[in-house]
């Protein structure tokens, strides 16, 4: 369905010195540097898939996604949705998909929110019944009865994401691009538009790319998640394929009496652990231990540790993904 | 055909949002509709201020000169009226991103830009340039045919076209400097120069706005045809000429441009 290779994009910065001089001087004799946003990314998405699009901020995912939804033009590589590209007709091509990027609303701002879909009705010339048939399904699931009629400037954050992706989904688009779709909502509205999300996917097959600093929205979401960093692919692959790949990290929690527990046990010295494989957090009695159990299986460091210091209390927890993609942020792909 | 019908239903669509967006800021309105009033009364003083010191300029009367100022109005006006939104090009919607959303619509994205915005404000002109000219047309002894008043109505949108291709060519630019208004309104201005006799102006001036930025055939050269019937080729036919090679260049600037945008981090 979304088919990506090799793409990469480059832009042309202008190099400027500190202050009001630097701009002058700028002026006249102007610098300029190529940064490359995107470097090259590679990957496919068949059709009915909800991929999570990961990475730090910076990464180059609205790039990407920009490059995708025909407005940004890649300085080489190709993207194709249903083997059309988006430089050869826009038109036609964006027809099939629909667009949500969370820090911006496509809404008329001034008018209520019903008018916005009259004119999305129009330019994407989606017929009168059908047009009805597709509000009362977005109605529906997004729940936009209560906020319809009110001028969008007066909608909360939460009602204006709902009423954003409802927008995007108007002329009944095959790909759904989400960018951000949660960020700044409650708990509550979160759980709303995931469910919406799931629902869509499922009920209509919509090929859904997500992008997101939230992970649950991909635990819940994604079957499948693509990370990016610094332009490039760093993962692709299943949530439970980046879990045994990269989840050998435990986490160990400990009840102790004994003070100074972490002096006397000193992992890193007596394991020989890198100082990226272990980190060790005291506060009062409770000491939490997190290390690579790939260098030292858990059942050691227990022993260990039991040998060592007065334990009231274990447990012991398996890596979540927030703490897995924590790692891969800091520290990038070996 | 079809696209045509298409184009002039999303225009009138986007026309009563514009009208429903004004009603929704009702003392905004009130006040605009004021301002604009007092604008259009400092206006006419102007005018008159100026004429009422020249009896006449270079073989052209009094008379002539209104109705060549009152001609000029019409495509300004009427450009002003419908295609005013290319300015926010220039300002701010390249500059913040905006532009985003246009490229992710199935509708021409200049077509989107111009008809999205509908200024009231230009009535202004228009009904000034209206008024100067029915006030000069019994006085200025034009001889009529039928010809005539169909050229005279014919060149209007062409003259129009001259503003809009200037405009969107300019405001393009935006998408490479991220900011182009005061290059539009550097353009812009110089149709100030058009309202009076081209012939008034020194050689330098007068090639500047007959072909470079060629404003003088939004007004004198239509207007001349007008009032004295003479050289229709040249006065109405290069209007044409001027008003297509020129939204040709808008157009091609502004589908190089979009290849150039570069949105806004988000």
């Amino acid at each position: 369905m979304i088919y990506v290779e090799n793409l990469r994009k480059e832009f042309k910065k202008t190099v400027k010195e500190p202050g009001l001089k630097g701009s002058i001087k700028s002026l006249f004799y102007p610098k300029s540097e190529k940064v490359v946003a995107v470097k090259d990314i590679s990957f496919e998405v068949p059709e009915g898939e909800v991929l999570g699009f990961i990475g730090p901020n910076g990464a180059g995912k609205s790039t990407v996604i920009k490059m995708l939804t025909g407005i940004l033009t890649p300085t080489s590589g190709v993207c194709t949705i249903n083997g059309r590209n988006p430089r050869e007709n826009r038109k036609s091509y964006v027809k099939e998909i629909g667009v949500v990027f969370g820090q911006r609303t496509q809404l008329w701002w001034d008018l209520p929110l019903r008018e916005t879909y009259g004119v999305l009705k129009e330019i994407y010339e989606v017929p009168e019944d059908k047009y009805k048939k597709r509000m009362a399904f977005l109605n529906e699931v997004l729940d936009l009865e209560s906020f319809i009629t009110s001028p969008v400037r007066t909608l909360s954050l939460g009602q204006r994401m709902r009423a954003d992706i409802a927008a995007s989904l108007i002329h009944s688009p095959k790909v759904l691009f989400l960018d951000e779709p949660t960020i700044g909502l409650d708990v509550v509205v979160k759980d709303n538009i995931r469910n919406a999300i799931e629902y869509i996917n499922k009920e209509e097959k919509t090929t859904v790319v997500l992008t997101t600093h939230d992970l649950a929205d991909i635990e819940l979401l994604a079957k499948r998640i693509v990370m990016i960093d610094k332009g490039s692919n760093v993962f692709d692959g299943s949530i439970s394929e980046l879990k045994n790949r990269y989840g050998q990290i435990r986490e160990l929690h400990f009840d102790t009496d004994t003070k100074n527990a972490e002096k006397i046990l000193s992992y890193g010295q007596h394991f020989n652990f890198e100082p990226e494989d272990l980190s060790v957090e005291c506060e009062g009695s409770q000491m939490k231990v997190r290390f690579n159990s790939s260098v030292v299986p858990v059942s050691e460091m227990l022993s260990y540790t039991l040998g060592k210091i007065s334990v009231n209390d274990i447990s012991v927890k398996d890596a979540d993904i927030e703490e897995i993609i924590r790692r891969l942020y800091k520290q990038g792909v070996e | 055909m079809k696209l045509l019908r298409r184009m002039f239903r999303m225009h009138r669509i986007f026309v009563v949002q514009e009208l429903k967006r004004m009603t929704e800021y009702k003392s905004d309105f009130i006040i605009g509709i004021i301002g604009f009033l007092l604008a259009q009364l400092t206006n006419l003083l102007f005018i008159w201020i100026i004429f009422s010191q020249i009896p006449s300029l270079l073989g052209w009367s009094i008379s002539q000169i209104v109705f060549i100022y009152g001609f000029s109005l019409i495509p300004k006006g009427i450009d002003h009226l419908l295609f005013d939104n290319l300015w926010s090009i220039g300002y701010f919607i390249v500059r913040k991103g905006d532009f985003d959303k246009y490229l992710t619509r199935p509708i021409n994205t200049l077509f989107h830009i111009m008809v999205e915005k509908f200024q009231l404000d230009a009535l202004g002109e228009l009904i000034m340039g209206v008024a100067l000219i029915c006030v000069t047309l019994p006085i200025v002894g034009i001889e009529w045919s039928i010809a005539k008043i169909l050229l005279a109505l014919a060149v209007i949108p062409f003259a129009t076209l001259i503003y809009v291709g200037i405009k969107t060519a300019t405001a393009a630019i935006a998408f490479w400097t991220k900011r182009s208004g005061n290059i539009i309104y550097m353009f812009y201005m110089v149709n100030d120069f058009a309202k009076y006799p081209a012939t008034i102006y020194n050689n330098f001036v007068k090639n500047i706005i007959t072909y470079i930025i060629p404003f003088a055939f939004t007004a004198f050269y239509p207007a001349k045809y007008i009032l004295t019937g003479e050289n229709p080729l040249f006065n109405i036919g290069m209007t044409v000429i001027m008003s297509v090679i020129l939204m040709f260049i808008g157009v091609v600037i502004w589908n190089k441009g979009i290849n150039a945008y570069e949105s806004a981090g988000s």
